[in-house]
Order: C-alpha cells, then sequence, then structure tokens
C-alpha cells in the first residue's frame, strides 16, 4: 500500500502522498515556496505563457478567428480553457469597478494547494506527490488514469491526454530542484510575478495591498485560500471584492463528498463487507449447509 | 427425473452478468480502497483495469436489467416472501419446517435480484458521470462517487451471501445454473410449491 520512495523524482523531500501512509517528515524538511503574482503589475502580454510552452515543449493548437468568436473568449486570451498541452493560461475578463472598465486579469494553473484535492482523492498509491516545499506533482508511471484529481481540485485544473494521464503545472519542479526559478517568473518583464519562500511572499504581498489601498483600491487583497491551507501561487487582487471575476472561486476548499467516501464509507464498506463474509462463515460453522431433508434424503436416494 | 431450473438463455444471462460483475467489483476494489491496489495487477494492471471496469459496467448494467426483464414476474415480492424473510434465522440455522412454502425463488433470492437491478442502474448513472467528468457538472460527479460507492457496499455485501449460498450453503443448487437442471428432492425440499408446478400436481 505505502509506496514511500522519490522514483522518478528528483530526490525532493515528500510530505505526502497520494493513497498512502503519512511520510515521517522528520527526517528532511524545507519551508513552502510560492509564487506571488501581482496582478497590479501585470500588463497582460502572455511572456509567462509563453515561457511555460516553451519550458516544457508544450505545442498547444493555435485557435484559429472563427474558434475565437465561436467559443466567446475575450481577444487577448489565447485559448478558452487549460488543455493537456497548456498548463497555464492568462484569462482576460472585461467587467465594471469603480475605476470604470477593468481587465480582471488572472494567471490560471494549479495552485498547488497545501491541502490538495488532487492528492486527497487520488486512489493511486503515489500518483501524486506534495513535496515538503509545497510542490504538488504527478507521477504517470502509477496513475491508472481513473481523473478522480479533476474530481478533488478545488481550482478545475487537471487536463488529460489520450491516455487519461492528468497534466497540470508542475512549479517547475526540476528547475527548482536545481536551485532556478520557474520559467514563468524568470521571464516575466514587470516584476508581476516573484518567487521565494511563502512566507516572504506573503510578506510582499502585504505590503503591495497596503500600498493598493493607499493609491485608490479599496479592496484590494491577497488571494491566498484558507480552505485549502492556502496556496503557492498567491495573487495581489487590486479588486479583491470581485474575486469571481477574476475567475477565481471565493472560498475554494476540498468537497465533503471526497471526505465521505475517503474516509467513513471506507470504513462502512470493509464493515458491511468482511461482516458478510464471516456471517457466510459463521452460518457454515455453526449449522452448516442447508442440505436437502437436513441430508437425510439424500443418503436414502444415494 | 431431473428438473430444468434456468433455460439456456437464462443461465447465458447470468453468467454474463455476474463475471461482468465480478470484474467490476474486484477492479473497484482495487482502485477504491488503497490496500487493495494489488489486485489490480491480477486483473490485468492498474490502467488495464481502469479502462476494462467502465465497459464490464456497461455489460453487467444490461445484463442486469435483461434479467430482471425476463425474470421479473417470477421475482414479485409476496406476503409470504416477507414472511419468509422475517423467519430468515430459521433458513440459515436449517429449522426448515418453520418457513413458509417457497415457489421459484425465496424471498432472500427475490430480494437479491431487485438489489441487483436497482444497483445496476445506480451503478450505470453514476458511473457515466465519473467515466466523463468533464461533461457533467462537478457537483453531480462528486456525489455521483459517494452513490457509486454506497452501491458498491450494497450490491456487494449481498453478493457474498449470493455466491456463498449458490455454492457451499445451500448444496446441489449451483446445478440449477450449471447444465440447468436440479435434482427433484432439492426441488422438492427447497422449492415446494414450483416443484408441484412444473410436475403439474
Amino acid at each position: 500500500m505505502s509506496t514511500l520512495t522519490t522514483g522518478g523524482t528528483v530526490g525532493l523531500g515528500i510530505k505526502r502522498i497520494s493513497a498512502s501512509k503519512e511520510p515521517d517528515t522528520t527526517t528532511k524538511q524545507y519551508p513552502p515556496l510560492a509564487i506571488l503574482v501581482d496582478i497590479s503589475a501585470c500588463i497582460g502580454c502572455k511572456a509567462c505563457e509563453a515561457a511555460c510552452q516553451q519550458w516544457h515543449d508544450l505545442t498547444p493548437p493555435i485557435m484559429t478567428p472563427e474558434e475565437v468568436v465561436q467559443r466567446r473568449i475575450a481577444g487577448y486570451q489565447s485559448h478558452p480553457d487549460l488543455r493537456h498541452d497548456l498548463f497555464m493560461l492568462m484569462k482576460f475578463n472585461e467587467g465594471e469597478t469603480h475605476k470604470g472598465f477593468t481587465w480582471f486579469i488572472t494567471k490560471y494553473q494549479c495552485m498547488h494547494c497545501a491541502e490538495p484535492g488532487c492528492l486527497i482523492a487520488c486512489p493511486a498509491p503515489g500518483a501524486v506527490i506534495q513535496y515538503q516545499n509545497g510542490i504538488v506533482d504527478f507521477d504517470h508511471s502509477k496513475c491508472i488514469g481513473c481523473k478522480m484529481c479533476l474530481v478533488g481540485c478545488p481550482f478545475d485544473v487537471p487536463r488529460y491526454d489520450a491516455n487519461n494521464k492528468p497534466w497540470k503545472c508542475n512549479f517547475c519542479v526540476d528547475r527548482v530542484a536545481a536551485g532556478l526559478e520557474p520559467a514563468c517568473v524568470k521571464t516575466c518583464p514587470t516584476q508581476c510575478l516573484t518567487y521565494g519562500f511563502k512566507e516572504d511572499m506573503v510578506e510582499k504581498g502585504k505590503k503591495i495591498v497596503e500600498q493598493l489601498k493607499k493609491r485608490g483600491y479599496p479592496n484590494a487583497t491577497l488571494y491566498d485560500p484558507a480552505g485549502v491551507g492556502g496556496t503557492g501561487y498567491i495573487y495581489v487582487l487590486p479588486h479583491g471584492d470581485k474575486v469571481k471575476e477574476y475567475g477565481l472561486p471565493e472560498n475554494p476548499r476540498v468537497d465533503a463528498s471526497i471526505g465521505l467516501w475517503k474516509g467513513p464509507l471506507k470504513v462502512l464498506g470493509s464493515i458491511a463487507i468482511w461482516g458478510a463474509l464471516l456471517g457466510a462463515f459463521l452460518q457454515l460453522i455453526l449449522w452448516g449447509p442447508i442440505k436437502v431433508f437436513g441430508g437425510k434424503e439424500e443418503e436414502k436416494e444415494g | 427425473m431431473d428438473i430444468e431450473r434456468f433455460s439456456g438463455t437464462d443461465r447465458v444471462l447470468h453468467w454474463v452478468t455476474a463475471l461482468a460483475f465480478l470484474y467490476c467489483m474486484l477492479s473497484g476494489i482495487g482502485i477504491a480502497y488503497p490496500k487493495f491496489h494489488w489486485m489490480l495487477t491480477l486483473l490485468g494492471g492498474g490502467e488495464f483495469a481502469r479502462w476494462l471496469h467502465p465497459w464490464a459496467g456497461v455489460v453487467f448494467s444490461i445484463g442486469a436489467i435483461l434479467m430482471i426483464l425476463k425474470w421479473a414476474r417470477d421475482m414479485v415480492m409476496r406476503g409470504e416472501d416477507w414472511a419468509w424473510l422475517g423467519r430468515i434465522k430459521a433458513y440459515i440455522s436449517g429449522r426448515h419446517e418453520e418457513l413458509p412454502e417457497v415457489g421459484k425463488f425465496n424471498g432472500g433470492q427475490k430480494l437479491y435480484a431487485w438489489i441487483v437491478f436497482l444497483s445496476a442502474i445506480v451503478f450505470f448513472l453514476t458511473g457515466i458521470a465519473m467515466w466523463f467528468p468533464e461533461n457533467f457538472s462537478m457537483g453531480l460527479v462528486r456525489w455521483s462517487v459517494v452513490i457509486h460507492e454506497i452501491a458498491f457496499i450494497v450490491a456487494t455485501a449481498f453478493t457474498v451471501i449470493h455466491i456463498y449460498m449458490g455454492t457451499i450453503g445451500v448444496p446441489g443448487s449451483i446445478w440449477g445454473m450449471i447444465g440447468g437442471k436440479v435434482s427433484e428432492t432439492w426441488a422438492k425440499f427447497h422449492h415446494p410449491k414450483w416443484y408441484r408446478e412444473v410436475r403439474g400436481e
């Protein structure tokens, strides 16, 4: 059952893996990392999206103008949605605020939750890994393709290839392990994206929020949803009262149904099925098989 | 002197449904219960088992529905069946004389038939949502998983009993589904009303 290995990974310390015993994390510890996305500094250039595709060798098909019209997406957006070959997407949403017309821009990809719904829902031992540094990654060699990671995800992130294997942002785990910043951060020309220890990023984000409040954005907030234990991507939202307009869920949490079938229903199922087996066995040893006429007639006939 | 209990069609239908259910049950346990993940190796590997599970489920669901369509009349629960179920303890402890006379199927068998039928419908509907989660609202898919699991618990617990009764628990009954014929004595003892009907008494 337990798959306590770093197989296929780069030897980072493990915090948690799917469908397995909790690892002993006292040996190797590392503080969580985070990327701070300061939407107030984003110019919507999508360089991060291009860098992501370049680093991960992704070639999602380019949409035709007809497709863009048909799928009703705003002109700046490259694709209507994430794809198995598109790990992150800049989302553009038009709206009105007290400042007049506003672009609600979001960087949309896996959020690297501290409480990852994908990992909690995944039934395949070792297919979802959460490293000590907070990165949540998939191991396709252990994945069976059941899509429960999508069912568990509060952010609707994993996308599946032709073999039902999930793909998503992996926080450039390979770069991070080599001491480099993720590709999107590396390329961002406006310092909208910064990367470091989560503690520092939260502090920095709060400072920017304070500045924004002074500059006429009274609702500015730092988006680091507590319902999933906080996330590896945290956002400075200038219009914090309009979280949904940014395409982010207001209060994401791992759905109660996941805990129900992962917890109490497993116990109930085990009791019922072992109980049925035990019941049958007890019937056998207490009273024996139900023979025709108590077994007498058969002897007579035989 | 043997009596035909199940026709060739009955038997084929039963075994196709049974084997499909067995595969679904074992692969489902392997998929849903990490402690039994190793069973998937015996069922063709995790990826294969996950691929075959829904197809086997389609076969099971169709088989179960055809079976109930064919057998529904025999499976109608009557007062005597509930009375029989009420005295189930006498049945399992071999105090046969305390039980009401039974027709082609006893109350337990009838109950199981309806559980299989209902579970087939529930498995099918919730299974489709789980098979193609991108095409349904996530709330629906999430609760489908819960309902699928509940259906699994009920259907599997009863199937364990069904398999036990059909093999070790009630000697002789397996021949109804293998070859289709049961002995006259067996019929007279377990299903006296049905025996008299068949014999035209």
